[in-house]
């Protein structure tokens, strides 16, 4: 279910940006520190479905307060004349790993646990039949 | 399904939409700017990368005016080098014309001696006093038998042979002594009282003295050379 609102999100999110005007090259870099804010607050999102510990509230305060951050920092570096996007890159990247491997290891463990179920069926079916045989 | 999964799974897309919007939204504007290297490069970069031109630049344009001052001033040494020069040209010229190393031309007038029978022949001093008679009386230049009169040049008579050596060379009669300078000066110097040619014509010899508008001297043939001139 969640990932089929992840699909067409990002479907109905590609034709829109297609179309959309394009911006100055001045503000791409601050866009660019808002997107890794915004995909790392996804992935948090996603990983926090996973873990069942989602919060409405704190994911879009999450989502818009990261990125907003980010930009006033990267803002607060060109005026500092020090690169603190640099720091923010990866803070998030980092963060994104981890939420990566949180998903990683549910779906994993997941999969894991119903290939076990299907195995065990199996060898209790063969069971079955052998001892049927056996009876046989 | 709960009421809050559902609110979860929208706002995941949202989120998600709002995220892939902008994302494309940048990659179209760094495919944009991706064209030239230069779009590419941080507002730093192409400060760092506008600085380092402008120093290069000033640099040249140093080196630019430094060559064209130099050039101005070859310039200059040129224009003066051809004057100077040029100056020293016309000098050698003049010297030249007055040393007798040119060919001449201009008015002036032409005396043709010529013994008379009989008698005894013009002498060497007889040339000798006309030419120094000539030339006080503002001859430019003088030859005789195209000899041309230079300041080496010598009027011998040559006793054992009996004949007149001018600049060394054996002339022979008639005389025929050209002279440039102002015509009625030149021929006043050699007639009237104490005139050579009148006194060689009342001697009995031959003496023409002849005009003219367009005559040509030869230079000097001979070699000016110094050994104790030093």
């Amino acid at each position: 279910m969640i990932f089929i609102a992840i699909l067409i999100g990002c479907i109905l999110g590609a034709i829109l940006g297609l179309n959309a005007p394009m911006i100055s090259y001045t503000y791409s870099s601050y866009l660019a520190i808002a997107i890794i804010a915004a995909l790392d607050s996804v992935f948090g999102g996603i990983a926090s479905v996973v873990k069942k510990n989602f919060d409405l509230k704190i994911f879009i305060s999450g989502f818009f307060g990261n990125a907003i951050l980010a930009i006033l920092l990267t803002i607060l570096g060109q005026k500092l004349n020090v690169d603190i996007y640099l720091a923010a890159i990866v803070v998030f990247v980092w963060r994104m790993f981890m939420n990566l491997g949180t998903i990683r290891r549910y779906y994993v463990e997941k999969w894991s646990d119903i290939i076990k179920e299907k195995t065990a069926k199996q060898e209790k079916k063969k069971n079955n039949e052998n001892d049927e045989k056996n009876i046989g | 399904m709960k009421k809050g999964k559902i609110a979860m799974t929208i706002t995941i897309g949202i989120a998600c939409f709002a995220l892939v919007t902008v994302m494309m939204m940048q990659f179209k504007v760094v495919n944009e700017t991706d064209i030239t290297a230069i779009e590419e490069m941080q507002e730093t970069e192409l400060k760092t990368e506008l600085a380092s031109w402008k120093t290069r630049y000033e640099e040249i344009d140093e080196q630019y005016q430094e060559v064209t001052q130099r050039i101005e001033e070859y310039k200059n040494d040129e224009v003066s080098n051809n004057e100077a020069s040029q100056l020293v040209q016309e000098e050698l010229e003049q010297t030249n014309t007055l040393l007798g190393l040119t060919d001449v031309y201009g008015e002036g007038i032409i005396i043709t001696l010529k013994s008379g029978k009989d008698i005894t022949p013009i002498t060497a001093d007889d040339l000798l006093i006309m030419v120094n008679a000539l030339k006080f009386a503002g001859a430019e230049a003088i030859s005789i038998n195209d000899e041309r009169i230079v300041n080496t040049t010598d009027i011998v008579y040559i006793t054992s042979g009996s004949f007149i050596k001018v600049n060394g060379q054996r002339i022979l009669e008639p005389y025929v002594i050209k002279v440039i300078g102002n015509q009625s000066h030149m021929e006043s110097a050699v007639t009237g009282t104490g005139g050579k040619v009148d006194e060689l014509l009342t001697l009995g010899h031959v003496a023409t003295i002849e005009k003219d508008n367009d005559i040509t001297i030869g230079k000097y043939n001979g070699e000016i050379e110094t050994k104790y001139i030093q």
